[in-house]
Formats: structure tokens, sequence, C-alpha cells
């Protein structure tokens, strides 16, 4: 074939259908149509998919506003002025008519008002008094009658909404800080709603936290002093969902420690046992799963179990494991009941820890809920101040989720950075298994905490850059030499990787950001930024129980790898980043789709021990059904999720 | 036009747009009427001069703010199951003839499983018949990611369209 291949992912072939493009543009676009009947067919059938969806949209059938509503505006626009002084004198008329006022509220007083005189007046008053409690109210009873008719996703998880870091030009910003984060929960969260048969919240998925729920092993020490807890590794290949941009892979691969050669550890559980957890997958999946935890105890060790609900409490007084029957007793003893008080649990359950405090030893908290703190102190920042000084007691904290339907996955993430801990969710007992048997040191024993990294990337090399995740891990420049300021813990054996997605300065990229500075161009390079170094990468850390921060920094150069020749460490995380991607319906993904994740991982699974690898291939399989159309029933009958 | 007729006019060609918006970013066709109601008693307080010139830009911004607070102050994640989204919008329409009802259900349903924000800019083009640069101030995404949303989000249809025209045939 003679023709140019076009390129299919190019969005000026929908913006010269929509007239989006400039005169010159225009002009390319036309003639690669005069040229290439590919994309000739192409635009057409893009353009066939345009009429029928606008035609859809015409079809869809124009709801309108209901005759009362409808009303209302009518009203409003035949006269702001005259409508105000008629409200105070209505809002009066309500008050004496409150019994009535209150049943049309109750039905709905927007669509269902009687057009009478009385509707009407209770309509203007509604909207020009305070009309947000009135919503409110409204919608409390609306929606306990609502409830029992249908029965849809309208629970009550809650997730912090974030945007996915954009672009920047490393002219403008060269310089890149975060905090290290070794949380999992985003991902087992993720296997639980595919079972369930439906896609993650955009929101529920953490990018980061799909990458570290792996680990990335052997790396080959590029920098690190025979004192570092921890090795770094850098390796820069093609991005695969773009092939002319470079991906940063930066991995930190913590010492592993035996458990058995471990310092001796004062846990205080701290357990929620309200009236939320009465569910087989919490309360019974907790006690199972702590049972775990305790059957990997030994005399050297010390368990305290406190619980909140209604009023929180003292169940077992910390207590040796030489007597660890009386622990896992009082563990089955515990049951379900009453409404969280989350707060005065917490004080407590740091109160046990820090009376039998061990020097050196593993202090620490294990908090495990579904996330509901509803009484006591409830705002997400008193906890956090809470939280923040407990931490300086050097107690470290454990957050674990557990259930569905419920989760405040939010608060608990927000608790897990603040305390100087980690955040798991344990969808089932093979999650369990896996934080606190098989990864139990890297959950238990930290080996290094306040984890910073600084990014400085060279203009003459790096023409614009994305952090893949991380999001809501951002610290300011300045922090990063600051040590009074909090970052990331990380724990023995643990694996933690960022992706970095580079555009070199040969490529043509349109910056979607701001626009190119009028007194500066990119800076004034230094005589530094001509070598070959692509970027200086910096590393702050400090001991668990220090308080100053060692520095560990090393230029990163770009060997030039191809994407076959990078390791399956970063094609394997970067399947993962991808997969992340595509449940956050990112844009930065051109074409790629669930298949060529599944193509990526299988190619790089590597040895696989542990087979969770293996695992992600099969999830990814069953996201893209669902993602597909497919119904639970259908995914049960293929055997796709169990019955 | 009388100094009022303007927002008459605004009421009666984007009341309806508006709702099957504010009912996709809301799941729920109620609180989608408040949503719009509200939207338009806001209208109702702008100065003609300042709000006419980039009408639909203003309507769609103030409709998805008042949605996404809705949404925001109920902890609603996703309210009603795409599918049965999409067979309500079918069923909203009960004059529409029987037979192009089934084929526009089906095009409606393969919508619903694209990617939110490629529906989302689909509605605004195509519904909305907002520019991209619109389109960009409504959702805050940069012009550039609208055109790559819609692009992409067209490009996937299409092929889903072609997928299903496949499948069609051989079961036919």
């Amino acid at each position: 074939m003679n023709e140019r291949n076009f390129d299919a992912n190019d969005p000026r072939l929908s913006a010269y259908l929509m007239d989006e493009l400039a005169a010159d543009e225009r002009e390319q676009i036309e003639r690669l149509l005069r040229e290439d009947p590919n994309a000739r067919d192409f635009v057409e059938e893009l353009k066939r998919t345009a009429d029928l969806l606008e035609a859809e949209f015409g079809a869809e059938g124009e709801p309108g506003l209901s005759g009362s509503r409808r009303a209302a505006v009518e009203r409003r626009i035949g006269g702001a002025r005259r409508g105000r002084l008629f409200a105070v004198a209505s809002a009066a008329l309500v008050l004496l008519a409150g019994g009535a006022t209150l049943f049309f509220l109750g039905r709905g007083p927007f669509s269902r008002a009687p057009a009478g005189i009385e509707g009407r007046v209770t309509l203007m008053a509604h909207y020009e008094a305070e009309r947000a409690d009135l919503v409110s109210a409204s919608r409390v009873l609306q929606s306990s009658a609502a409830s029992e008719e249908h029965i849809t996703y309208r629970d009550t998880e809650q997730y912090a909404h974030t945007e996915e870091n954009p672009w920047k030009s490393t002219g403008q910003e060269p310089l890149s800080t975060f905090a290290i984060d070794v949380d999992t929960a985003s991902y087992s969260n993720m296997r639980r709603f595919l079972r369930e048969g439906r896609l993650p919240p955009a929101s529920a998925v953490r990018i980061e936290e799909f990458i570290n729920y792996f680990r990335y092993d052997d790396p080959a020490p590029e920098s690190a002093s025979g004192d570092d807890p921890f090795r770094l590794t850098t390796e820069v290949a093609s991005a695969p969902w773009a092939p002319r941009h470079r991906l940063l892979w930066i991995g930190i691969q913590a010492r592993e420690i035996e458990w058995n050669a471990r310092r001796p550890s004062n846990l205080v559980f701290l357990l929620d046992v309200s009236g939320s957890m009465n569910a087989p997958d919490k309360l019974p999946l907790l006690q199972r799963s702590l049972r775990l935890l305790v059957e990997q105890l030994d005399p050297r060790d010390r368990v305290a179990i406190v619980v909140y609900a209604g009023a929180s409490g003292l169940v077992l007084p910390s207590t040796s494991c030489e007597q660890s029957a009386e622990v896992l007793a009082a563990l089955d003893r515990l049951s379900a009941g009453g409404s969280t008080n989350g707060g005065a649990g917490i004080d407590l359950a740091y109160r046990l820890a820090r009376e039998n405090f061990i020097d050196e030893g593993l202090n620490r908290v294990i908090l495990a809920t579904d996330g509901d703190f509803n009484v006591g102190v409830t705002d997400q920042g008193s906890l956090v101040r809470l939280i923040e000084k407990q931490r300086e007691s050097g107690v470290f904290l454990s957050v674990l989720g557990f259930g569905t339907g419920n989760l405040k996955d939010a608060t608990m993430e927000l608790l897990a950075d603040k305390g100087n801990g980690n955040f798991a969710y344990i969808d089932s007992l093979a999650e369990a298994r896996k934080v606190l048997v098989s990864e139990l040191g890297g959950t238990l024993i930290p080996v290094a905490k306040d984890v910073k990294i600084q990014v400085e990337f060279n203009p003459t090399r790096v023409q614009a850059w994305r952090l893949i995740g991380y999001e809501n891990r951002q610290l300011a420049h300045q922090d990063f030499n600051d040590d009074s300021k909090d970052a990331g813990e990380i724990g023995a054996g643990h694996s933690v990787t960022a992706l970095y997605e580079l555009v070199p300065p040969d490529v043509p990229f349109e910056s979607a950001g701001t626009d190119a500075l009028r007194y500066q161009q990119d800076g004034r390079p230094s005589d530094q930024a001509f070598t070959d170094e692509l970027l200086f990468l910096k590393l702050r850390y400090k001991q668990p129980d220090g308080d100053t921060s060692r520095l560990i920094s090393t230029p990163v150069r770009d060997q030039g790898r191809l994407w076959h020749e990078a390791s399956d460490n970063l094609r394997f995380s970067a399947a993962v980043a991808a997969y992340a991607m595509l449940l956050k319906e990112s844009p930065h993904l051109n074409d790629f789709g669930y298949e060529q994740v599944i193509q990526l991982a299988y190619e790089a699974r590597g040895q696989d021990p542990g087979g969770y690898r293996a695992e992600f291939l099969r999830l990814v399989r069953l996201a893209k059904r669902i993602a597909a159309g497919e119904t639970i029933e259908e995914l049960r009958e293929l055997g796709y999720i169990g019955k | 036009m009388t100094d009022r007729q303007w927002i008459r006019d605004a009421l009666d060609r984007y009341e309806g747009p508006l709702l099957l918006y504010a009912r996709r970013l809301t799941g729920d066709a109620e609180r989608a009427r408040d949503v719009v109601q509200d939207t338009f008693l806001k209208l109702c307080h702008q100065r003609r001069a300042a709000v006419q010139p980039r009408l639909a830009e203003w309507l769609y911004t103030v409709c998805r703010n008042a949605a996404i607070d809705v949404r925001r102050k109920e902890r609603v994640m996703k309210v009603v199951h795409s599918e049965e989204q999409a067979a309500a919008g079918a069923e909203a329409n009960p004059e529409s003839a029987a037979a192009g009802k089934e084929q526009r259900r089906r095009l409606l349903v393969l919508l619903s499983h694209l990617p939110d924000k490629q529906q989302e800019v689909l509605r605004l083009k195509f519904q909305g018949g907002l520019s991209y640069k619109e389109i960009s101030r409504v959702t805050g995404e940069s012009v550039g990611n609208v055109g790559m949303l819609l692009h992409v989000g067209l490009k996937g249809l299409r092929a889903r369209l072609q997928d299903r025209e496949i499948e069609g045939q051989v079961m036919s």
C-alpha cells in the first residue's frame, strides 16, 4: 500500500466534522481525505455515528418540568420584584398552615402540589425562604418512601474525588514532589466491586495503590549505601500507550526482615463492633483475619483489644501472647451492636499503646472498621488532629477496612496517612492472609518513615511530564527539605513504585495547560542541563524512630530502551497503571484498552510467587466483560463470578 | 422581544435537553427537575446582557454545578445502573414509533457503556449543541481534552455499533 497510514486516534478527524478546526488544519485533513480512501471511509463512519447519535438524543423524548414547576419559573419570569413582596406574605401563611405544608413537602412539593392556591403559596415560599433546609427535609421523607420501591445502588460509600495529575511543562514546572504511599486498599476494593458485577467508580481508583499491590522483586541496586533500609532503582523505556513518550519507573524495594528476627511488638486492636459491622463480610471476617495475625505472634508480643460502638470499652487488657488462647477467646466473643464512637475508642487505644510501650519495639494500633465514625468525634478535622497528636508518641497505625455499602474510604485513608500508617482493604480471607501473614512484615515492621521523593526534570531532555497516581500525596516543593512535614511510611519487604510519563523535546506536544510565559522562555538552562541527564532524583527518609532525614540523590539517564527491552517490573507495573487509568476513564490512554492491558500483563507476569499477577489477569478479563455490558447473571453463568 | 421573553425562549429551548443532562448527572428524574427548575430561577436574576451571549454555556454550567451539589449532598455515588437509565430514557417517549424504539434503545445502551466523561461530552455536543470551547468551560476539561474525549467516544461508539451489526448478521 502506498497510502500513508492515517492515525485513527487523531482527534482532529472528529474536530473536522464538528467544524472546530482552524483553516490550516482543516486543509491538512481535507488533503488527507482526498488522498486516503481509508481515512475517508473512517470519517464517513464517524459522521454516520454522529448523525445517529444526534437523532437519538433528539428522539430521546424531551421531558418537561411538570406543570407546577414550570409555573413557578413562569411566575418568576413574570416579575422578580413583585415576587419578593408576595413571598414575605406567603411565608407567614405557610407558618399558619404548618401541617399542610409538611404534607406537601413529604409528597414532593414541586411535582405533585395541587394547583389550588395553597399549593402555589407553598411553592413560592419554598423558594423564597431558606430553601436548603426544606429541601433536605423533604429529601429524607422522599427517600424513605422511595427506598422500598427501587433497590438501586444508593449506598453510602464515600470516596474523595480526585482528578488525575495533569501534564506539566518542564519549562514552567521542573519539580515534582510527593510522599510515598504503601496502601493497597483501592486494589482489593476494586476486586470486590468486580465480584459484585460492576466497575468501581472512578473516584475509588487510586492508581498508585494498584501498582503497589504487587511486589517488584530483584531490582539491581543503582543507588544505595549499605545503611539504607531500601534500594532505589530507576528505569526508562517507551510508554506502551504512547510509544513516542517515555515511561520512567522509580522503584523502592525495602529490606526484608525475617519475622522471627523482628523486635517484640505491642499491639492494640481497635475494633469497630457497631451495628453497621453486623454482616458476614465484616465482623466475622474481621475475627477470622485477626485470628490469622495472632497465630503469627509469640511470647515476645503483647495484644490488647479495645472495641467501640455506643460506648467504647476495653475487652482485653494488654496480654502477653504466651496466653494466646486468651487473646483468641476474646476475639471470638465479640459481637456487633450499637452505634459508633470512633473518637473515644482511638483515645483509649493509644493510651493503652503508650502504657505498654516497648522501647525500640513495634508499637502499633490496628484499627479495623468499615469507617463509620458517626458518634463522638465525627468531623474529619478533629479526627485528623487527634491522630496527628498520637503520632508523636511513636505509635504507628494500621487501618484495615472491611465490608461493603458503607465504606468510608476517604476517612480511613486519611487516618492511615496522618497516623504514620498503612491502609489495606480486606475483602476476603485470602486478602487477610496476604496482609496479615505473608506480608505481615510490611504491615507491622516499619523500616523508614516520612519518605519523600523529589524529581527535577532537565528541560533540555524532557518537554513535559506527568506523575501517574499519587494525586492525594502531593507535597509543596519546599516541604521536601522540611523534616517537620509528615510523609509516607514503608514497611519491611514493601515495594513502592512510581511511574512518570515523559515527553521528549522532539515530539510534537500540545500542552493543554497554561500559555507560554511572556517574560521567560524555559528559564535559563544551567551547564548541567546540557549533559545527557534526564532528571535528578532525590529521596529523603527518616529511621522509624528518628527525627532527622537522610538524603539520597542520583541523576537518571535514558538508555533509550524500547518497550520490549524493558524489565518485567516496568512492563507489569505499566499494565497495572493502564488498567487503573481505564477504570478512571483517563484521557491519556489513546486507544489502549483492556485487551492491550491483558496482553502486556501476560507477557510481563514473570515468576509470580503467590499468584497475584495471575489473579490480576483474571480481574482485567472480568472488568472487560462488565464494561462490555454483561450482567452479573451472565458472568456467573460463565464462571467469572462465584455463585 | 420583551425584556422577559428571552428567558421564556430559553426555557422552551433548553428545558428538555437540560433535564436529560441533569438526569444523567444525578441519576434521578425528580432531582433533575429540582436542579433544572433552580437553574431557570437563577437565570431570572441574571442581567440579560451578561448572560445571553453565552446562554447555553451559562445554563449547562449552572445546571452541572447544581447537579453535582445535589449528588454530593446526598452522597449518592452512582444512583441508577446505566442499563436501567437507558431503558428509562427510551420509555420516557411513549409516542415514538415502536419500530424505531428498539433500535434507539440499543444505541442508548451502547452509549451508556462508554466512560462517563465521554458520555457527558457527547451529550453536551450533540444534545446541547455546545462548541468545544463551551464544553471546555462547562466541564473544566481543556479544549484539547474535550476534542480527545469526543473523538474517542465517537470512535468507540462506532466500533460498538459495528460489533452489534456484525452480531446481528450472524444471528439472522
